[in-house]
């Protein structure tokens, strides 16, 4: 289990891994078992029609259809539960990869060994990506089960499209998490830089239909590339899929550059 | 002949205040064990650092077992073993875990080393460090830095928290190390913790290189304070004008000494009065400093 330092970045996780499996299975089961008495009772979507203008597009499309079941999942866990989930988890696990080893102190001593910086970056970005892709593998089988138990009709191609969007969101953020903990060697800083690009990202998609110096830039969030082209009904859009994997890789090699180049702090 | 163990040129690191290191030159041979000697805060571990690319030079160069320390630290690393000041371990894992995920980043060492390791220097493996003592996590990172046989150990102040039994085992191990060839880089704040197994002694201090030195100069440099309790009061004059004695104090029935290097004549002179109790302190580093310095300004006028 301690073979190398990817390994080892999975093993430090694995316990809080656990929990976050757990409480990700919980939140799929219980939502879907409401859906039953959702999908019963159509006047819900007039319901939803009923909202002010403002409230329906910072919904986004997805909430005008409630009573589908790519409607409900979408409005109920990807358009807001999902996303935070994985950014929250991704945005930890990049900040800390090697910031927290370095505040720890226990950075100087794995460095002391023949381990190069840059294989170092990568081991942690490798375990660390492997975690959060381990995390969606949970999200798609608990929404494919829990959906094949209350005869929901989406299939499990569908749940897969929605998953892979925010995984990659989730690796895009924690690659700029990982970035900013490699070139400042600062945990908190990494954090909360990475926590509010994502908040801004989020805003940004949602407010675009309302304010109009914002509709342009709308297309330029990151999360218009998670959830634009509607990846639970229409499936991934590839050049989304490209341009947040580009992200995830492009901040990733900043890291190892800039990891690379630098003093480590004390 | 093979390239000396540590090579520095030049070597400086700045930063925006005082810290840093400044134009360190010294060589280290192979197969000695050099003392790197000052107060906390002088520039020691900065220069470890240095040495194992953890941090990179302003001005400067050094090279280590012929290789530059920047450049290929990589393989320098390889061939090193490190004990740092501050030791941070994994608090949740082992004393196993971490020695078998440190033999991993080697490629493997010899089970029959980390073995020995183990009996001789007693490790509680089973434990999460968290657990242990600072002596007992100490001892673990004397294990890992022990346990590929490296051709140079870097050592930062690693007996701190030993009791003295482990410390013997230590100082033991050590010289194993050089007696197979290896050299040992030994940083310490206190001259007794070196004197007994360094070859040489390198003082820096506020950053600079004051003097390198083999430690049988070291010591005859060495101010040591003496308080000698008299049975009965003895005059202090005859014994001030000895060689080596820069100052006595009368204190009731004792005097109180400050000697430079050899103690031979003095106590030769008080064996004639009827001698209670010798009280002798640790030679101050600082004094040792100063001693320097005063020759330096000795040879300045």
């Amino acid at each position: 289990m301690l073979r190398s330092v990817s390994a080892k970045t999975v093993r430090d996780h694995a316990r809080a891994f656990l929990w976050w499996m757990l409480g990700l299975v919980a939140t799929v089961w219980l939502t879907v078992a409401i859906y039953p008495t959702v999908r019963d009772r159509p006047e819900l979507n007039r319901l939803v029609q009923d909202y002010p203008e403002a409230i329906r597009a910072f919904l986004g499309e997805g909430s005008i259809d409630f009573v589908s079941a790519a409607g409900y999942l979408s409005a109920e866990l990807f358009s807001l539960v999902v996303p935070l989930v994985f950014l929250v988890y991704a945005i930890g696990l990049g900040a800390g990869a090697l910031a927290r080893e370095e505040e720890d102190g226990t950075l100087d001593l794995l460095l002391a060994h023949p381990v190069s910086r840059r294989r170092l970056v990568v081991e942690k970005a490798a375990g660390s990506g492997a975690l959060v892709v381990a995390l969606g593998v949970v999200l798609w089988a608990a929404l494919w089960a829990s959906a094949a138990a209350v005869g929901m009709d989406i299939g499990p191609g569908r749940l897969a499209a929605a998953t892979a969007a925010g995984v990659l969101l989730a690796l895009a953020f924690g690659a700029l998490a990982l970035l900013v903990g490699c070139a400042t060697g600062k945990r908190a800083l990494a954090t909360g830089a990475s926590a509010a690009a994502a908040v801004a990202a989020y805003l940004v998609y949602g407010l675009a239909p309302l304010v109009d110096a914002l509709e342009p830039a709308q297309k330029l969030s990151p999360y218009y590339l998670y959830a634009g082209g509607d990846p639970i009904r229409s499936g991934l859009d590839p050049a989304h899929a490209l341009i947040l994997l580009g992200l995830a890789l492009g901040a990733g090699v900043l890291a190892v550059v800039l990891f690379d180049r630098r003093d480590l702090r004390v | 002949m093979a390239a000396p163990a540590i090579q520095a040129e030049g070597l400086t690191k700045s930063y925006g205040s005082s810290r840093g290191v400044v134009d360190l030159a010294f060589e280290v041979e192979r197969g000695e064990v050099f003392g790197y000697l000052g107060p906390n805060g002088a520039g020691k571990t900065t220069t470890i650092r240095l040495l194992l690319d953890l941090i990179r030079p302003t001005r400067g160069r050094a090279s280590v077992l012929g290789l530059d320390a920047r450049r290929d630290s990589v393989e320098v690393r390889r061939h090193v073993g490190y004990v740092p000041g501050e030791l941070a371990l994994y608090p949740r894992l082992t004393g196993r875990e971490h020695l078998s995920f440190y033999a991993s980043l080697r490629g493997g060492v010899d089970p029959r080393a980390v073995d020995d390791l183990v009996e001789r220097l007693d490790l509680d493996l089973d434990r999460p460090v968290a657990d242990l003592s600072k002596g007992n996590r100490q001892k673990i990172a004397l294990a890992q830095a022990l346990m590929h046989r490296p051709e140079l150990l870097v050592l930062d102040e690693p007996t701190s928290g030993l009791d003295p039994l482990v410390q013997q085992e230590f100082y033991r191990l050590v010289r194993e190390r050089t007696a197979a060839g290896g050299t040992v880089l030994l940083s310490s704040h206190v001259l007794s913790e070196v004197e007994h197994v360094a070859d040489r002694v390198a003082i820096v201090r506020e950053g600079r290189l004051v003097v390198v030195e083999d430690v049988a100069g070291l010591k005859a440099r060495a101010v040591r304070r003496l308080v000698v309790h008299f049975a009965a009061p003895v005059a202090a004059e005859p014994l001030a004008s000895l060689p080596g004695v820069r100052s006595v104090e009368a204190d009731g029935t004792g005097l109180r000494f400050e000697v430079e290097g050899s103690l031979d004549t003095l106590v030769k002179a008080i064996a004639a009065h009827e001698v209670v109790d010798i009280v002798s302190h640790e030679p101050d580093l600082e004094e040792i400093f100063l001693s320097y310095y005063r020759e330096g300004e000795r040879g300045a006028a």
